[in-house]
């Protein structure tokens, strides 16, 4: 491998892992709030993909003009979502991987009911050119995306730290019992924090399409991915999600610039397995400290 | 006793000559059943898998090549389940360390990353477009060809899957090993505080349900004759005992019956409406037996 390709793989590694990031965050959010495993998150980001892609076939305009309207798409099933899993028996979150695992399937069934199997990209004259760094080609599109991401996990951080709704959310998924005592509604929060998660997740969504191919049953990868920086990033910390993402970015990018694209989704499975099986444990007493 | 004249009763069935799809759909049906009698059998246990494609697809893959390099029916068989055995009990030891949510995601983890392999070991595996041209299994001695011609040995293989899990079922619950599994159910602190050891008892639990799992897997390949690693791997593999053995409930024949019904429902109903929804039926009875949550709901 030369230089020039592993720098290639580290740049558009560490530019999509600012998507990855925010697709994680949304998926942490919402862990956080309702403990709740959303096995479908990726699933609503795809389908953010196909809303946008349909209204940027429909109007034609610059693409991230309709991120509002991507994430307008997956929003409103926030809500479903919140109710379902308040509904959930315990163990929260074993009952939700059940439920959100068969949301998945109803999510992907309906995409290939939908728009069927085939392979679409959002692939927009606008974000179509690139910018060449050295022998390093960093596409608009990829470029557009991360920064996006950037702002949005920045901004997501910025909210839950400072502004009241922030800090209902972080009290609520500190201690529900304890937030509740104190005058915080945290039936709102968890419904906020979902209904943000989805608007996070459809947003990312749009953005995911003008960089990769949109089919039914994409979003399962991301969802491996969202957990895979769940467990690595621990619950709530924005930070270390986004350093995270980045990471798990290149490491994609290395695989894939080593061994071939196929062994992607493998060495996908395989980081996830391995942080099971290493952090599993820290997740489980997480939960337990929570409960 | 019982169990055994239902079997019985269905095995003299193809003698009344229905139509090769009825054999073929009946064949699948019993495979989905030995599938959730297996799913249960770690449910037991207090164990959720998300991943029992896993060990279908190592049965599947396992019987194919073999049958490809020439090894006879019982070999590939054996082979097949043999393998799906070692896999299950490898997951096992790694359930050794997880629980609940976090089990459940590594048995997922599992079923894609082999996918993966299976995907991409192409010498091997044939990549994505699989294995094809392996042999079909023959009728019984003495079974007429024009009943049903080649598919009256797969229903009748079938039928022995089934039985053989419902076997390993019944014989694992009655044991002492069935003790230690509900031990381990109720609480694992507790039977460890007792001088339970949690381990190998989940290895064992695997392994069995992977050999189970991975027999339904060989039937599975030799009935079609071709194994792909998206199907064989695929979701559908590792839901549908999910699904049919929750609704089932808490019985040794629940699992299998409601994944006979639900099997037969999803091909016959939902099929001909939306062959692109017949993952549909699956997605509603999962989501359904999670909310309403009913009294003989199985998983712990």
């Amino acid at each position: 491998m030369s230089l020039t390709t592993l720098l290639q793989a580290l740049v558009s590694g560490a530019l999509v892992g600012c998507l990855y990031a925010l697709i994680a965050a949304g998926f942490s959010l919402v862990l956080s709030v309702s403990r709740g495993l959303n096995l479908a998150h990726g699933e609503l980001v795809v389908l953010g993909g196909y809303a946008g892609y349909a209204a940027w076939l429909l109007l034609g305009v610059h693409p991230l003009l309709l991120l509002p309207l991507a994430a307008l798409a997956t929003l409103p099933l926030g809500l479903v979502w919140d109710r379902l899993t308040a509904r959930l028996a315990p163990p929260v979150e074993l009952w939700s991987c059940v439920l959100t695992f068969g949301l998945s399937l109803l999510l992907q069934s309906a995409m290939t009911g939908f728009w069927s199997g085939e392979y679409r990209l959002l692939a927009s004259p606008a974000l179509g050119h690139g910018v060449a760094l050295g022998g390093v080609a960093l596409s608009h599109a990829r470029l557009a995306a991360a920064l996006v991401a950037l702002a949005a996990v920045g901004a997501l951080a910025l909210g839950l730290r400072r502004a009241r709704w922030g800090r209902a959310i972080r009290a609520t998924s500190l201690d529900r019992d304890a937030a509740s005592l104190l005058g915080i509604d945290v039936e709102r929060a968890t419904r906020l924090a979902f209904v943000l998660a989805f608007g996070l997740a459809g947003g990312a969504g749009l953005l995911f399409a003008t960089i990769h191919y949109l089919y039914p049953a994409a979003g399962s990868e991301l969802t491996l991915l969202a957990i895979t920086l769940a467990i690595w990033a621990g619950i709530g910390r924005m930070r270390a999600l986004l350093f995270g993402g980045v990471a798990l970015g290149v490491v994609e990018a290395l695989t894939v610039a080593v061994a071939g694209t196929g062994w992607r989704e493998p060495a996908l499975a395989l980081l996830l397995l391995a942080s099971l099986l290493a952090r599993g444990g820290a997740l489980a007493r997480e939960f337990g400290r929570r409960s | 006793m019982k169990l055994a004249a239902v079997l019985l009763v269905l095995a003299v069935l193809p003698l009344l000559g229905p139509p090769a799809y009825y054999l073929y759909l009946f064949s699948t049906a019993y495979q989905f059943a030995t599938l959730a009698t297996a799913w249960s059998l770690l449910a037991y246990g207090g164990q959720v898998s998300f991943g029992q494609a896993a060990f279908f697809g190592l049965g599947a893959y396992g019987a194919a090549l073999a049958s490809l390099h020439g090894a006879s029916l019982w070999l590939t068989i054996s082979l097949g389940a043999a393998l799906a055995g070692a896999g299950g009990a490898a997951v096992g030891l790694a359930a050794g360390r997880l629980n609940g949510a976090a089990l459940a995601l590594a048995t997922l983890a599992t079923a894609e990353l082999l996918r993966g392999v299976a995907l991409n070991w192409t010498a091997l595996t044939g990549g994505g477009s699989g294995l094809v041209g392996i042999p079909s299994i023959p009728s019984l001695p003495g079974i007429p060809l024009e009943l049903g011609g080649r598919r009256v040995g797969a229903y009748h293989l079938s039928l022995a899957t089934l039985a053989a899990a419902l076997t390993i079922s019944a014989v694992v619950l009655r044991s002492r090993a069935g003790l230690a599994l509900a031990a381990l159910r109720e609480g694992e602190t507790r039977g460890a505080l007792l001088g339970l050891r949690p381990v190998p008892w989940k290895v064992l639990a695997f392994a069995l349900s992977g050999v189970a799992t991975g027999l339904a897997g060989a039937v599975y390949a030799h009935t079609l004759g071709a194994v792909e690693p998206d199907v064989v791997f695929g979701r559908v593999f590792s839901i549908a005992p999910l699904v049919m053995a929750t609704l089932g409930g808490r019985s040794l024949l629940g699992p299998a019956a409601a994944a006979v019904a639900l099997y037969l429902v999803s091909e016959l109903v939902f099929h001909p409406l939306a062959p692109a929804l017949h993952q549909l039926p699956y997605a509603l009875a999962l989501i359904a037996v999670t909310l309403i949550r009913p009294a003989w709901r199985r998983i712990p």
